[in-house]
């Protein structure tokens, strides 16, 4: 009665081998895997699927699949493939879980395996060394400002404060319009984390100071909380409206303003070329608003350093670069590249969004890098009591500060 | 269970060698041994110290510390009291509707097997997809569920409910019931057919009203198969993920978080795998509680019958 | 309530309005789905809703087949399910008749073992599987999956089988004894037979297992062509532009399969619930 059991196991066992690597003796290329959330977007998704196709072209030794591993499971699914000794051989990033990775010792240090002289690295590569130690480039990053769809306004201006903010929101609710939209739900946390930043950098908030003490009570924090709250309340908003609902809403000419990254822009333009976009900064007391940045990566667990390495090398040349900061919208890569004068003229957003870069503030809780993740999740907590049980403003953070600190700080 | 006539455990003939029924046995205990046992243990080790997500290697043993936060912490007790509300509700709602249902089907009508049939089609629906339906669903500016709510002149129909902390819970709820209601239904459907006809109608006959019979004719032959349905249910309210974390993530406010919530969101949004096995032996020794309770009074009710 | 009805007279027509309630709210979240998936882009944020669907709307399944892996995840859902049945039966059928026949060491251990594994959420022994299949070089396979699967389905099924075989009289099987036939032949060839709608009603809770599961297919599998229907399903919510009517449209052909499936095996569910596991 054993041999049932044998024979299913074996009969399994046969078509998996079939399944699971078709393709495996068509050539001796080493395979890699290089998973990013990017490959699971309509649209860019496709376009990166092409550049990487490029590198697998440009030479015979490697060859490297996209993995498209969706954004609101990516970190936890790498993490636990990495913890259990595998996972993809190249991984883009989100900042927050570049800094979760670098003390596990899960992503190799670069520094011996890319050479960076000759390189003109953008700015915002100064936040990709980490003790000294190089972990990743620059994937992709971009700043925020605020989209409006000119038709939608009642000035056909995008407003520049809060109050004015406020106001052209209301005024542009109706008829199934809505004037504002961003997130502020547990099920899209990293979302919610992001907007929330714009409104607390806006009004000049921070979350740590200089020596990374963390600042939850902080004026700057609790008065963009509090417009955070007035939003809510302002019944422009879509309340129940997912991001991709509301980004979709925005292309379809139903959702008057909202705050996103140079990527979303780069999608709207795409989806409704016809309409009149603008990007103009924070409607808010300063220009701050957040930044985000994605690292690409080598797990520490790959079997093909070398491999790895080739491919990065590869992703650093101009001409590639070029290509990359092309396909990802308003977005900036890890090195300088100028961008076309006829893409600059055709889409003038991008001038906007370059012009930001000063102003734009990493959404990392400074000196408290790694325990971001657990304290993102307790400010966002009490933020919701704030809009959804009516908890003051004050109260919420000082409860937060206390929860952060007994709770994270503490260990 | 109580026994059947015909099939108590027996000694094997004395033609059975005496292996024969660990030979039986045998692979599928060394089956579980292997994919719930060692992985189990595994984790209850875990549970004595802290471990990152990110390096599940690296145990640094800390003792009881894990259990003594969960107590100090103040997400594990409205866990435990989230837990207990939902899986009452569950059980008993699900109960509660089936029997219902199973009521309603049980008599002959025109169309009754199609309506058999079709009634427990939402337990067939991959609970995936039936969170995503619901999400929808519940959507509070485009949602039908609103907009039939204020066509029926409810003032609540412009809640946002899966956002709303005294809202999620009943939408959960609903969701789970929607979806189980139809096992329940299915058990007490063929739990009825036991119900001795002649029994009935010489009840009808000495003039017993309808809930009179329900009660001393119908529940009585039904009640062990409720009682293993609601064991059942309970435990698979426990144990349920899917659902509640693709509509709400345990949110807003904790106020959906259950126990298996909690042990996700400690392992995979703290990546403390240390503090999520902790969370997770706390469930296991409540549902083995549950189920030894069960199993007394199972007993006790043979017993009581006399079966023993 | 059902007493008066019973003698088999027509029901009432407050019974048929009930029963037509019922099933309304049975099926209405299936049939949003249905609808949902066939309005067209513009319509999905308009109030009123729709409520009846537009049927010049049928290329988004098309789309959803040939411009998304539908078909992969399909086909994986269906390996991992078929797959975990298997497994599943073969595992629980010999112990099921151990623990109905035979009294031997051990035995009130392996069936409380039984039980207690029931209790187990996936979300807890994930990382520690992936652990334990990372050593024995199953990630990122479907045979994993399948092994994963099987170890949460067999032990209802089991059990299920249990009390199935209680129900068969054992003279039948000492008539067989005494023409020489060995257990094994026993079990084959009389036993199972005769449970039958039984094992039918546990081949069905193992392949909507295996067919559903979620937790495990999203971690322990990272390639894209071997993701299953579940969590492509519920990736495929992304955070741009992934418009409603789609997801409902992968969603209706998700759970289409699963529907027809168990509406054809129905029948067995219902008689194998009374003699398996839920029995008085």
């Amino acid at each position: 009665m054993l041999r049932p059991t044998r024979r299913q196991f074996t009969l399994g066992a046969a078509a998996t081998a079939l399944l699971a690597r078709p393709a495996i003796a068509q050539n001796a290329r080493e395979v890699l895997s290089f998973a990013a959330v990017t490959f699971s977007e309509s649209g860019r998704g496709e376009k990166l699927r092409a550049w990487v196709d490029v590198f697998n072209k440009s030479q015979d030794r490697y060859e490297v699949q996209p993995l498209a591993l969706p954004f609101s499971t990516f970190a936890n699914t790498i993490f636990t493939q990495m913890g259990g000794g595998g996972g993809p051989d190249i991984v883009r990033f989100d900042h927050i879980d570049y800094h979760a990775a670098i003390p596990a010792e899960r992503i190799l240090p670069l520094d011996d395996l890319i050479d960076t002289s000759a390189l003109k690295l953008t700015a915002t590569d100064a936040y990709m060394k980490v003790g000294g130690k190089r972990y990743g480039f620059t994937f992709e990053s971009s700043n925020y400002m605020l989209l409006s769809n000119a038709a939608l306004l009642p000035s056909g201006k995008p407003p520049t404060d809060f109050d004015g903010f406020l106001a052209a929101a209301k005024a542009a609710t109706g008829n199934g319009n809505y004037g504002y939209a961003y997130r502020a739900t547990m099920a899209e946390r990293s979302g919610f984390w992001q907007d929330f930043c714009n409104f607390v950098f806006g009004f000049g908030g921070r979350f740590s100071d200089d020596k990374g003490q963390l600042t939850l009570t902080a004026p700057g924090v609790i008065a963009g909380l509090t417009a955070y709250k007035a939003m809510y309340e302002s019944g422009a908003i879509p309340k129940g409206a997912d991001a991709a609902t509301y980004r979709r809403m925005f292309w379809e000419g139903k959702l008057a303003m909202e705050v996103d990254n140079g990527g979303v822009a780069g999608i709207f333009y795409s989806q409704a070329p016809t309409m009149k976009l603008l990007a103009s900064p924070g409607p808010f007391p300063t220009r701050n608003l957040g930044l985000i940045m994605a690292p690409v990566t080598i797990n520490a667990n790959t079997k093909s350093k070398a491999g790895a390495a080739a491919f990065l090398n590869w992703a650093l040349k101009p001409a590639v670069q070029g290509d990359l900061q092309q396909l990802l919208g308003a977005s900036n890569v890890a090195t300088v590249v100028e961008r076309p004068a006829a893409d600059l003229t055709a889409r003038p957003w991008l001038v906007d969004y370059d012009a930001q870069t000063p102003y734009s503030v990493p959404q990392l809780i400074t000196g408290l890098e790694t325990k971001t993740p657990e304290l993102q999740q307790i400010i966002l907590e009490n933020v919701l009591k704030v809009l959804q049980a009516g908890t003051d403003p004050k109260q919420a953070m000082d409860a937060a500060q206390k929860q952060a600190v007994s709770r994270v700080l503490r260990k | 269970m109580s026994k059947t006539a015909s099939g108590p455990a027996r000694k094997p003939r004395h033609d059975d060698p005496r292996w024969l029924p660990y030979l039986f046995a045998g692979p599928l205990a060394v089956y579980l041994l292997l994919f719930q046992v060692y992985p189990l243990v595994q984790e209850a080790i875990l549970s004595l110290t802290q471990t990152s997500l990110l390096s599940p290697q690296k145990h640094a043993f800390i003792g009881l510390e894990n259990y003594q936060d969960l107590i100090d912490g103040g997400d594990f007790g409205s866990a435990l009291a989230i837990t207990g509300i939902y899986t009452v509700a569950c059980v008993g709602l699900a109960i509660g509707f089936g029997l219902l249902a199973a009521l309603l089907l049980d008599s002959p009508f025109r169309g009754r097997g199609v309506a058999r049939a079709l009634v427990t089609i939402p337990w067939a629906a991959p609970p995936v997809a039936v969170a995503l339906v619901f999400t929808w669903i519940f959507n509070s500016q485009y949602g039908v569920f609103n907009y039939a709510l204020r066509s029926l002149g409810f003032a609540a129909g412009k809640e946002n409910w899966l956002d709303t902390p005294g809202l999620a819970l009943p939408a959960i709820l609903l969701t789970t019931i929607w979806q189980i209601f139809p096992f329940a239904a299915v058990v007490i459907l063929s739990a009825l057919q036991g119900v001795s006809s002649e029994l009935r109608e010489a009840a009808v006959i000495d003039g017993a009203d309808k809930l009179s019979v329900f009660k001393a004719v119908v529940w009585p032959t039904i009640k062990p198969s409720v009682t293993l349905l609601s064991l059942f249910l309970t435990i698979w309210s426990l144990r349920r993920f899917d659902l509640i974390w693709l509509m709400t993530q345990g949110g807003p406010v904790g106020a959906t978080n259950t126990l298996v919530i909690e042990l996700y969101r400690q392992g995979f949004v703290y990546r403390q795998l240390g503090a999520a096995a902790a969370v997770g032996m706390v469930g296991l020794v409540i549902a083995l509680a549950i189920t030894l309770v069960y199993f007394r009074a199972t007993r006790r009710d043979e017993l009581a019958r006399g079966e023993h | 309530m059902s007493a008066e009805d019973t003698s088999g007279q027509t029901a009432g027509p407050l019974r048929i309005a009930t029963v037509v309630v019922v099933l309304m709210a049975a099926l209405f979240p299936l049939y949003w789905m249905f609808v949902t998936s066939l309005t067209p882009s513009a319509a999905l944020f308009s109030v009123p809703p729709r409520v009846v669907p537009d049927l010049t709307q049928w290329s988004v399944y098309a789309e959803a087949f040939f411009e998304i892996p539908v078909r992969v995840w399909l086909i994986n859902s269906a390996i991992v399910a078929g797959g975990t049945t298997v497994l599943s039966l073969g595992l629980a059928i010999f112990p099921a008749y151990a623990l109905s026949r035979f009294r031997f060491a051990g035995k009130g251990p392996f069936a409380l073992g039984l039980f207690a594994t029931q209790m187990l959420p996936e979300a807890m022994l994930v990382v520690p599987l992936y652990a334990i299949f990372g050593q024995l070089h199953l990630l990122n396979t479907l045979v994993g999956l399948i092994l994963a699967n099987t170890a949460f389905a067999v032990p209802v099924i089991t059990w299920i089988l249990k009390g199935a075989i209680d129900g068969v009289p054992t003279e039948i099987e000492e008539a067989a004894r005494v023409d020489g036939c060995s257990r094994i032949t026993i079990v084959l060839s009389i036993v199972l037979p005769l449970v039958a709608p039984s094992l039918a009603a546990a081949a069905v809770i193992a392949f909507f297992h295996g067919w559903n599961e979620y937790v495990f297919a999203q971690t322990l599998i990272s390639d894209d062509k071997l993701r299953t229907a579940s969590v492509g399903l519920a990736g495929f919510v992304g955070e741009l532009s992934t418009p409603v009517h789609s997801v409902m449209a992968v969603g209706i052909i998700y759970t289409l399969p699963a529907v027809i499936f168990y509406l054809f095996v129905q029948r067995f569910i219902v008689a194998g619930m009374i003699a398996g596991s839920v029995k008085g």
